[in-house]
């Protein structure tokens, strides 16, 4: 892995504009066509610009390799590497999300509309999933926080509540009617108070680039404190209820999942311990933190609550 | 002939000590390829006697290397638990063996497994050999525990399932007739 501070480094995206920006100036010369096919050939994932993390906690960053490669994505498979080849025809651009519910703003906004209202930055996070496994990603996005302000919630909204697309022609495993392994389409929520949290973050890109799809492209939460499957992918709409929604894995198996899923060394899952992490590409463990280490930042929305029982 | 059968049975291990090194999930992958080689072959040491019953071909010579093999790896996967998961903290091990009952069940069916083994040789098997009935509690235990292992359970544990109720029921017809 490399250890560059991550400023002294050109990052590949802007490297690489520079160098559609060089061609285009010669394409120019050539003819106006040429121009436009070459605007037409140039990709997606070169468009992000961002301000870079500074990296506050100083993480070790996981690679793109390990991050895009070990994913639960089930709308694909439950295996772990299969979704990377399922989804690679998944078609991300347009993609249109919704937004509903007690708010004044209801319309619906295309991913690069996002972009351009909240502009981008980079969040350098670490992940843990429930399963017992870490990872540190460098996600590019916007904070959550952004995104309800400009909506305006009214007096109603308590809780936002997250959904996936639903296309059973995008998502193989959507199209197995009850022989799917779990059920569609996938739900998320947080509180009010969560959602504006300034961890809490819309991810729509990763090291750099346009999330891919296995990694839940166009558009995603990213909540860092919690296990990550609260980190919903691939959103379709988001919408403010006054009700606490229930979530997928609390209604797939509520003994073992809840609706706050806050990362806890300290409450076990019923079948495994939850006081160590595998960092992914690793032999050994390291210790699990309180809220996955950013107690400092989200400590106080949990302050009175038994967190045994809100699990 | 036994020894290319064991050789096959030792393919998965060298597979998966082969891409550890670039393993994204070192422990899950040794935990995975280790548990699921165990059952299945302890589910195949459950065939050379229905073999012999239903289509008369005797595979009965097949039975304790069969065996053997699904006990070696699941040592394997119980070193992992040991060595890596917990890194030797053996409290820790047998604490959790006593509280998580998705541990407890898998550590019930290897005890049977290890039992079994250590009385596999010629003479200690003509003493212990009605106690290898066990055997049958080792199998619902371990698909129990392959089964409850996945956060849902996928066509594999299914198949699991699948084939030792096959197997299982196959001996309760066939004892109920001799009766």
């Amino acid at each position: 892995m490399s250890i560059f501070d991550s400023h002294e480094i050109t990052p590949e995206a802007l490297f690489s504009a520079r160098r559609q920006f060089l061609k285009l100036g010669a394409g120019a010369l050539v003819s106006a066509s040429a121009l436009s096919n070459l605007m037409a050939s140039m990709p997606l994932d070169k468009a992000l610009r961002y301000v870079p993390s500074t990296n506050p906690h100083g993480l070790v960053l996981n690679t793109l390799e390990q991050a895009s490669n070990y994913v639960n994505f089930y709308e694909f498979s439950t295996d772990k590497e299969a979704p990377v080849k399922l989804s690679a025809k998944m078609k991300t651009s347009p993609w249109d999300v919704d937004f509903l519910g007690e708010i004044e703003k209801k319309e619906m906004l295309e991913v690069d509309e996002l972009i351009s209202l909240f502009g981008l930055e980079e969040r350098i996070y670490r992940f843990r999933c429930v399963e017992g496994w870490s990872m540190v990603v460098p996600w590019i996005g916007f904070p959550l926080s952004k995104l309800v302000d400009y909506l305006q919630p009214n007096s109603k909204a308590k809780y936002v509540k997250f959904t996936t697309r639903y296309d059973p022609s995008m998502f193989p495993d959507q199209s197995k009617g009850i022989f799917a392994s779990i059920k569609y389409p996938y739900v998320e929520g947080l509180r009010m108070d969560e959602a504006m949290n300034p961890l809490s973050f819309i991810a729509v890109g990763m090291y750099g680039k346009r999330l891919l799809p296995q990694n839940g492209a166009p558009i995603r939460l990213v909540v860092p404190w919690k296990y990550g499957f609260k980190s919903i992918k691939s959103i379709d709409n988001i919408e403010f209820v006054e009700e606490e929604p229930k979530n997928t894995w609390q209604v797939q198996n509520p003994k073992e999942y809840g609706f706050y899923a806050n990362v806890n060394p300290s409450v076990d899952h019923p079948r495994w311990t939850q006081a160590k992490e595998r960092v992914l590409g690793k032999f050994g463990k390291q210790n699990t933190l309180s809220f996955n280490g950013y107690e400092k930042e989200v400590g106080h929305l949990y302050a009175g609550m038994d967190l045994r029982k809100f699990f | 002939m036994i020894w290319m059968g064991v050789i096959i049975a030792f393919l998965p291990l060298a597979w998966v000590g082969y891409g550890l090194e670039n393993a994204i999930d070192p422990i899950k992958s040794l935990y995975s390829v280790s548990g699921m080689s165990a059952i299945i072959l302890l589910l195949l040491s459950l065939l050379p006697s229905t073999c012999k019953r239903l289509c008369g071909y005797n595979l009965l010579r097949y039975r304790r290397p069969l065996g053997l093999l699904a006990f070696c790896y699941a040592l394997l996967h119980i070193l992992v638990f040991i060595i890596l998961d917990a890194e030797g903290d053996i409290a820790f091990v047998v604490r959790e063996s006593l509280k998580k009952p998705f541990v407890f069940i898998g550590m019930s069916a290897f005890l049977i497994l290890l039992g079994m083994a250590f009385t596999s040789t010629k003479r200690l098997f003509k003493r212990f050999a009605k106690y290898h009935q066990a055997v049958y509690g080792a199998v619902i235990l371990a698909v129990t525990h392959a089964f409850w292992a996945q956060k849902v359970a996928g066509i594999f544990e299914y198949m699991l399932v699948f084939s030792a109720i096959i197997f299982l029921s196959e001996r309760l017809i066939f004892r109920m007739k001799n009766l």
